[in-house]
Formats: structure tokens, C-alpha cells, sequence
């Protein structure tokens, strides 16, 4: 009985790892990433600067 | 419905404006073939429908989003014209404004963020500005929301079938007798009206290209037929000449002695010193390094180092009595205690470092330094063929390279475009920091930001020899200067930095749930079994003879650890599980037992070569998927994979085999 619990709960933790992993390299097809759907400034001013023939 | 066209350069807070003249949106959408929004208000309880328009420079389009304006006063019709200019950048502004008076629609000009202009103790006149524009003149704060019910009442005043402003500019007589001619042959052959017919000459003569394409469209003979003659006159140059001397005499005009300057101008003195030719480098270097300080030596590395205490002392023991004394079998213990624990929680141990780095970037950011630092690398940016418009997207890659290659977008040229995605996974993303941590803590410990901003600037300095290399296979010449608004700068405010840290700071804990966790398992599974089934010793598993087999190609860089060759390879799907991998592969969730086993593997200079390899290697699946989707091909992403693979293994063992030569190990 114990084995199986065990046998379950590890094969749950490695099925989540693995579709962890099919989600983000999904996610990463599409162009995003996990870490940043942040505006910084930095992004902001990206979409501001402008520039004059010289 | 009245229309009300509000127009202005960008960063005069003409949105606010907008935000404070309509009380909802109306309509809200994109202009046809443009990501620019399109924004309709309505004044509540009038039939006045205010339109936001993008915010230029003149009316001549430098880009797609651009020409919108231009071509939403070709194309449609609006009864009033709402121009904003920056009250404090007037010479600039008042340029648009001539073109927008010179359109004939009754205009109104709403001097903007007058209380900045009042800061540096300057005045102007608004009846003598108003008199030589012939318009009305307002002075307006939209932030402090002061002037604006003047404004609006102006607008709801303003009767659009009253005759047009009748602003005259006084243009070289050559020039006059040009749009006279012109004028007479849109007005009899083409029925134009007549002060649309002069604006239309105008902007023609100033090349305009938009008006161009409108012209030809039409076949306006009476200016397509003169088209060479405008250009061998320099037409284009005498209009701007003319209006410049109209701008500069009329300030000087109705310019008052204003009271003394209590605030002194801090920005302009500031920025004498950050933005000088000689100087600004430095500084851009200097504050990078005190970012890196504080980062590794002042705050990050000792807070990591409480939290590493505790992760691997009572959080691993605790977690593995508790798994004992419920009856886990050895396999599940060790995914929890030497996988989850080891690797996520390893990886989570240097949130400090992450968390402070964010924050200097937000103060950075926040005080409005960014700009200056894209000013000051224009320079350097404009040798390889690029300018500072492309340094933005690079800063961006300090955060992550997946944003920053997309912010590339905003550069028109294709080729600068594509030079730019190209070359912005070699800067040096926060997802390599937790490996760079490790390192410098365990072999350069007094000298950890100096290592660290090594290799941020090394990172860069690829960029920019590759993207000089570029410049060259692709023949790629910027024509262009750099423009960029440079915001006053203010002392940061904690809830703003605190906001921007964590909006950026949330992502790493999420990736710390998501691929890393998934990665850790991962690597948990290689290591844990190998061809035979269960690995008794880790040198038996799969990810041992993964490791064991690619070896050999790194020894020249200096690496004798197959453990660090698999973890480069989990680097791939997110560089933040490199060490992560180190950790499990380790078998410890400590970072002192780590670096101890660390420290028979690699030397310092062998520590470095790796750390470079790890700079250049190729980028995470995230970055190769988004490089795919901008570039439209995965021909790049395949190109950029290779590239970097050959440049970093290059670079790497330039550094191992030069520093073996010069006498360091």
C-alpha cells in the first residue's frame, strides 16, 4: 500500500513537472515568455523614441 | 457631432489632456494598418467628440503609425484643432504648431506642463503668442489638471463656421510666388478650396511624404509638374529656415522676465555632466558597477545567504525527517529533498540578488536616467551601423531577452531590426544571474561585481562587434539620427520602485513553479536512473553519460566536470536551471557544500571561461522561439542557436588559453 502511494505521488509530481514543461515550451512557440509580460519604462520609452533623417 | 482633432509632440501630456477634456471613451480601436490605438472621446453632455492622434514631430511621417495624423487631416474631416505643445520645449513644438495653423481650421493651442517652464523661471506672453499665431493661446497643466476647464470651455466657444485662423507665414518671396502659382492651379483646375490648396503646397514643398502619396494619387498636375523645381530651390530647407526664424523671433517677443528661478534647472545641469561626450560612458559604467554592489556585495549575496541558511539547514532536515517519519520510500524522498528542494529552493535562494537588481533598474528607470543611457550609447551604437532606438531593446535584454528582442519592433529599418534581434541575446539577462551568484561568490568573493559587470559588458561588446559585422554582410546604413525625449529628472518614489521591482521580480518566483521545477524533475530523473535502471552512483545515470560524452569538446575551455556540461544543457529551457542542475546533480541543497565541491572541478580562470561560454551560449527556448516569430523564419532561430554555440566556445576558450598564457589559472 505504502509503495503505491509513493509510486503516485512521485508519478504526479513528475506528470506536472512534464507538463510544466510542454506548457512553457507552448507558451515559447507563441513568442512569450513566463518571466515578463512587464511595461517598464524602458519598454515604454522603446515605443517613444523617435528618430529625424539625418 | 463637432470633431476636435488633438494633436502634439509625443511626451506633452496630450493623453492626460485628453483623459481630463472627455469624460469616457467613446470608441476605442486601432487606425487601419496600424497597432496605433485610436481614441474618440465625447465632452459629456455636448456633441463634441474629441480625437487622440499619435504623437509627432511634424507632419511629415517618419513612420506607418506617423502618417495617421497626417492622413486624418487628408482624409477626414474635423471642425476644431487642439494643438499640445510642451510649454517648456516651445522652439520644437511651435514648429508643429505652424503647420497645424497653416491647415486653416480654427485652432487653439494649449501650452502644456506650463508649471516646468515656470520652474525655470521663464514666461511668456500669452496675447503676444496669441497674436502672432492669430489663435488662442492657453496655458494648461493637465497633470495638476489646472487650465483645463478654460480649455474646454474654449473648445464648446469655439464655432467651427467662424472664417479660419488666418495665419500667414512670412516665407522668402520665392517661395510665395511658388504657392501662389500653385495655389491658383488647385483652386481653378482642381476646385480646391483655396486655404487647403496653400497648406497642400506647403507640406508638398516640404516633401511630405505622405501628402506626396496623396498628391499622386490624385495627379495634383499643378504640383507634381513642379516637384524638380521645388527640390533644386531647397524649398524644403528654406520652409523650415523660415518658420525656425518666425519661432525664434516671436519667443524672443513675448518672452517676460519671469521670477527669479527658485528651482534651479537641476535637469539641465545634471545632465551637462551625464550626457557629455567624454564623460557619459563612464558614468553608464560606473553606475552599472554600483548596481552590481549592491546587487552582489551591499544587499543581494548577504540576504541570499540567510535565506540559503535556512533552505538548506532546517527547511531540507525538516522536510526529510517529516518524509521519513511518514513512510517515504527513498526514491521520493530523494525527488523531494535532493530534486524540489535542492534544485527550485537552490534557484529561489538568490531572489535577493534578482529582487535587487530589479530595484536598481526601476530606480534607474524611475529617476529617468534610461534615456540618458540610450543617448550616451548612440554614440557608440551609430559606429556599428545602429543608434540609440536599438539600445533600448538591448537594456530591455538585461531583464529578459525574450521583451527586449520583441521592443526591437520598433525600429523600422528591417535590417537594423533584424541586426538588433540578432544580437540582443548575448546581453546578460537576470535568468543568468543565479549561475553567475554562485560562481563569483564561490571563486571571486572580493572582487564579485567587478566579475559580474565583466561580463555584462562583455556581453554587450559582442553585440556590438557582431552587429558591426552585420552592418557589413547586410549593407545596412542608419540614415538616421537618434531622437529621444529626455523627462525631467525626479527623485524615485518608493511605491513606484517598489511596484516595478515586483512586476518584474514576480516573473523569476513564476518560472520558479513552472520551468524550473519542471527542468529540476527533469534533470532529477536523468540523474536518478540510468541504461542499467536505478543509478546507484551518479556516475552510472543518464545525464553522467550525457555529460561524459560532450566532455571532451569543452576541455580546451577548461571544464573537467561533466555535471557542468549537463546543466548547460538544461540551461536551454531556461537559464536559471543551471543552477538548479548543479544543485541536484551536487546532491545538496547547501550552497557552502556546493562550492566546496566546486572548487575541485574549476579553477578561478576556468570558473570565468565557463561563466562566458554561459553569457553566449544559446539563448534560452523562449528567446529561439520568439526570434523565430519576429523574424518570420526559423531559419534565424537556427542561425542565431549555431552562432552563439561557436562564438561562445570561441570567446570561452580565447579566455582559458590566453589567461593559461599569461600566467593566471
Amino acid at each position: 500500500m505504502a509503495l503505491i502511494v509513493n509510486i503516485l505521488i512521485t508519478a504526479a509530481i513528475v506528470g506536472l513537472a512534464f507538463w510544466q514543461i510542454v506548457k512553457v515550451v507552448r507558451k515559447s512557440k507563441q513568442g512569450k515568455c513566463a518571466a515578463c509580460d512587464y511595461k517598464c519604462a524602458a519598454k515604454k520609452m522603446s515605443l517613444t523614441a523617435k528618430r529625424r533623417p539625418s | 457631432m463637432t470633431t476636435v482633432a488633438l494633436f502634439g509632440n509625443p511626451n506633452t501630456g496630450k493623453t492626460t489632456l485628453f483623459n481630463r477634456l472627455t469624460d469616457s471613451y467613446a470608441y476605442m480601436g486601432n487606425w487601419s494598418g496600424v497597432t496605433v490605438e485610436k481614441k474618440v472621446g465625447v465632452i459629456k453632455n455636448t456633441n463634441f467628440a474629441i480625437v487622440d492622434l499619435p504623437g509627432i514631430y511634424s507632419l511629415n511621417p517618419l513612420t506607418k503609425d506617423e502618417a495617421v495624423a497626417t492622413n486624418f487631416l487628408l482624409t477626414e474631416d474635423q471642425n476644431i484643432i487642439v494643438d499640445v505643445a510642451n510649454a517648456s520645449q516651445l522652439k520644437r513644438n511651435l514648429l508643429l504648431s505652424i503647420e497645424l495653423l497653416e491647415y486653416g481650421k480654427p485652432t487653439i493651442i494649449a501650452l502644456n506642463m506650463i508649471d516646468s517652464l515656470r520652474k525655470m523661471g521663464i514666461s511668456y506672453n500669452q496675447h503676444v503668442l496669441a497674436k502672432a499665431f492669430d489663435c488662442t493661446v492657453l496655458m494648461t497643466n493637465a497633470r495638476g489638471n489646472k487650465g483645463t476647464q478654460e480649455l474646454k470651455q474654449e473648445i464648446l466657444t469655439e464655432d467651427p463656421c467662424l472664417p479660419p485662423t488666418n495665419f500667414d507665414l512670412p516665407y522668402p518671396s520665392s517661395i510665395q510666388q511658388a504657392i501662389k502659382q500653385a495655389v491658383e492651379g488647385l483652386t481653378t483646375e482642381y476646385n480646391f478650396n483655396p486655404r487647403y490648396a496653400k497648406w497642400l503646397a506647403i507640406q508638398f514643398m516640404n516633401g511630405n511624404d505622405a501628402v506626396l502619396s496623396f498628391v499622386e494619387a490624385q495627379e495634383l498636375k499643378p504640383l507634381l509638374d513642379q516637384a524638380p523645381y521645388y527640390r533644386a530651390q531647397h524649398f524644403e530647407d528654406k520652409i523650415y529656415q523660415a518658420r525656425l526664424g518666425f519661432i525664434e523671433a516671436t519667443l524672443k517677443t513675448a518672452r517676460e522676465a519671469g521670477a527669479d528661478p527658485r528651482v534651479r534647472d537641476i535637469t539641465a545641469k545634471i545632465d551637462r555632466v551625464v550626457t557629455h561626450p567624454v564623460l557619459g560612458l563612464p558614468i553608464f559604467v560606473g553606475i552599472f558597477f554600483l548596481m552590481f554592489k549592491i546587487t552582489f556585495d551591499w544587499i543581494g549575496t548577504p540576504l541570499s545567504n540567510l535565506l540559503d541558511a535556512f533552505v538548506s539547514g532546517p527547511l531540507s532536515s525538516t522536510a526529510d525527517h517529516w518524509l521519513v517519519a511518514v513512510g517515504a520510500l527513498p526514491f521520493l524522498r530523494s525527488l523531494i529533498v535532493n530534486g524540489l528542494i535542492s534544485g527550485v529552493g537552490g534557484v529561489l535562494v538568490f531572489m535577493p540578488q534578482i529582487f535587487a537588481l530589479f530595484a536598481c533598474i526601476s530606480i534607474l528607470e524611475d529617476s529617468g536616467y534610461m534615456a540618458r543611457a540610450a543617448l550616451v550609447m548612440d554614440k557608440l551604437m551609430s559606429k556599428v551601423g545602429l543608434n540609440g532606438k536599438a539600445f533600448i531593446p538591448l537594456i530591455i535584454g538585461f531583464g529578459c531577452n525574450v521583451p527586449g528582442i520583441m521592443a526591437a519592433r520598433t525600429i523600422e529599418q528591417p535590417k537594423e531590426r533584424l541586426i538588433t534581434s540578432l544580437i540582443s541575446p548575448y546581453m546578460s539577462c537576470s535568468a543568468r544571474l543565479p549561475i553567475y551568484s554562485l560562481f563569483v561568490a564561490a571563486f571571486f568573493a572580493k572582487n564579485q561585481a567587478v566579475i559580474v559587470l565583466s561580463l555584462y559588458f562583455l556581453g554587450i561588446v559582442v553585440a556590438l562587434v557582431l552587429a558591426k559585422i552585420y552592418q557589413k554582410v547586410f549593407h545596412s546604413e542608419s540614415e538616421s539620427v537618434f531622437m529621444i525625449e529626455l523627462p525631467e529628472y525626479h527623485l524615485p518614489q518608493p511605491a513606484i520602485i517598489w511596484h516595478g521591482t515586483w512586476d518584474k521580480g514576480k516573473g523569476f518566483i513564476h518560472k520558479a513553479g513552472t520551468v524550473i521545477f519542471g527542468g529540476t524533475v527533469l534533470i532529477w530523473l536523468l540523474s536518478y536512473f540510468g541504461p542499467s535502471g536505478i543509478a546507484n552512483n551518479i556516475g552510472d545515470s543518464f545525464t553522467a553519460l550525457i555529460g561524459q560524452f560532450f566532455l571532451p569538446i569543452f576541455i580546451p575551455i577548461g571544464l573537467v566536470s561533466w555535471q557542468a556540461i549537463s546543466a548547460m544543457l538544461t540551461g536551454i529551457l531556461a537559464k536559471e536551471t543551471i543552477g538548479a542542475t548543479l544543485m541536484v546533480l551536487y546532491h545538496t541543497s547547501g550552497r557552502t557544500v556546493l562550492v566546496a565541491s566546486l572548487a575541485h572541478m574549476f579553477t578561478p580562470l576556468s570558473a570565468y571561461s565557463f561563466l562566458v561560454f554561459i553569457l553566449l551560449y544559446i539563448p534560452c527556448f523562449a528567446t529561439i522561439a520568439v526570434i523565430k516569430a519576429e523574424t518570420g523564419s526559423w531559419k534565424w532561430a537556427a542561425y542565431s542557436v549555431v552562432s552563439s554555440l561557436i562564438i561562445a566556445y570561441f570567446v570561452a576558450v580565447l579566455i582559458f588559453q590566453g589567461g593559461l598564457l599569461l600566467g593566471f589559472h
